[in-house]
């Protein structure tokens, strides 16, 4: 079990390609804890922002009738990809972690696949 | 205030942009309506409930050492109350509903706030907002008494009447 500043460190070492990551609790909007981000990468207006993302979708869900949960969200930008994973083990409900990747650099799948690790083994 | 046609159009594209944004409200520190948005409530009581919370506001991050007032969130049961600094003299107060994206708010506000400042007569801000300045101590004013409530009687437990 890893604590939030460890899952954070992690996941920009660990996968390739990483530009920022942040852990966002979608009830608020803001932000647990973030890592990496720019100038033009501002990861808690992302936090913000992508919490809409995360409600407009559950809310889909709900007008659907699905009756099921998001594992995770893929954003597929020109030269970024934009992935949120819900976190889904105890005390973890209503947060999710926000990773953006560089494309030329990133290699999706085992993005993908060390992002849910990462997310097994947090703690919040 | 002639800048208030401004100012409400500022807050009216604050509504127009946050979701759950149920009342926008600009005062001066001193609790005077400039312009709002609320409906279903008087402004004016609002505005100098924000005066006085202000007031506490900037004295406490003054006593702990943190400088100027920035912001003041305040959470009910039923919705957020917000306070954000929009130049020295000058304050930004929005209400919201219980599920409010905050970091939305707070983003949206601080940028309302900077555009405000300069409107109603603050500096023209850059990346910092211009604090407020905290009040001078305060004068041993006596709280104002309950209905129903004998003012100078505060040691009654309801046991001597």
């Amino acid at each position: 079990m890893t604590n939030t500043e460890t899952a954070l460190k992690d996941a920009m070492g660990s996968i390739e390609g990483a530009l920022g990551v942040a852990l966002v609790d979608y009830g608020s909007g803001m932000a647990l804890g973030t890592l990496g981000g720019s100038q033009t990468l501002d990861l808690n207006v992302a936090a913000a922002g992508n919490t809409d993302v995360v409600r407009a979708k559950l809310r889909t869900m709900e007008m659907l009738n699905i009756q099921d949960a998001i594992e995770d969200i893929l954003i597929t930008l020109g030269g970024q990809y934009h992935l949120i994973r819900l976190l889904t083990g105890r005390g973890g409900s209503g947060l999710f972690l926000y990773l953006v990747l560089d494309s030329r650099r990133a290699n999706l799948a085992m993005a993908r696949h060390q992002l849910k690790r990462i997310e097994t083994e947090l703690e919040v | 205030m002639t800048a208030a046609p401004e100012v409400l159009a500022e807050l009216q594209g604050l509504r127009a942009r946050v979701p759950h944004l149920t009342g926008a409200m600009v005062a001066s520190t001193d609790g005077l309506v400039i312009a709002h948005l609320v409906a279903g409530m008087e402004p004016d009581g609002v505005a100098a409930l924000t005066a006085a919370a202000l007031g506490v506001g900037a004295r406490l991050t003054d006593a702990v050492g943190h400088g100027g007032f920035r912001e003041l969130l305040v959470s009910g049961e039923h919705g957020y109350v917000a306070t954000y600094a929009a130049g020295p003299s000058c304050v930004l107060t929005l209400l919201a509903t219980a599920d409010a994206n905050v970091g939305r708010l707070n983003l949206e506000a601080r940028r309302a706030g900077a555009r405000i400042a300069p409107l109603t007569g603050g500096p023209a801000d850059r990346r910092e907002r211009a604090p407020v300045p905290p009040p001078p101590p305060p004068s041993r004013a006596p709280l104002p008494s309950r209905p129903g409530h004998r003012p100078g009687n505060n040691n009654d437990n309801g046991a001597s009447s």
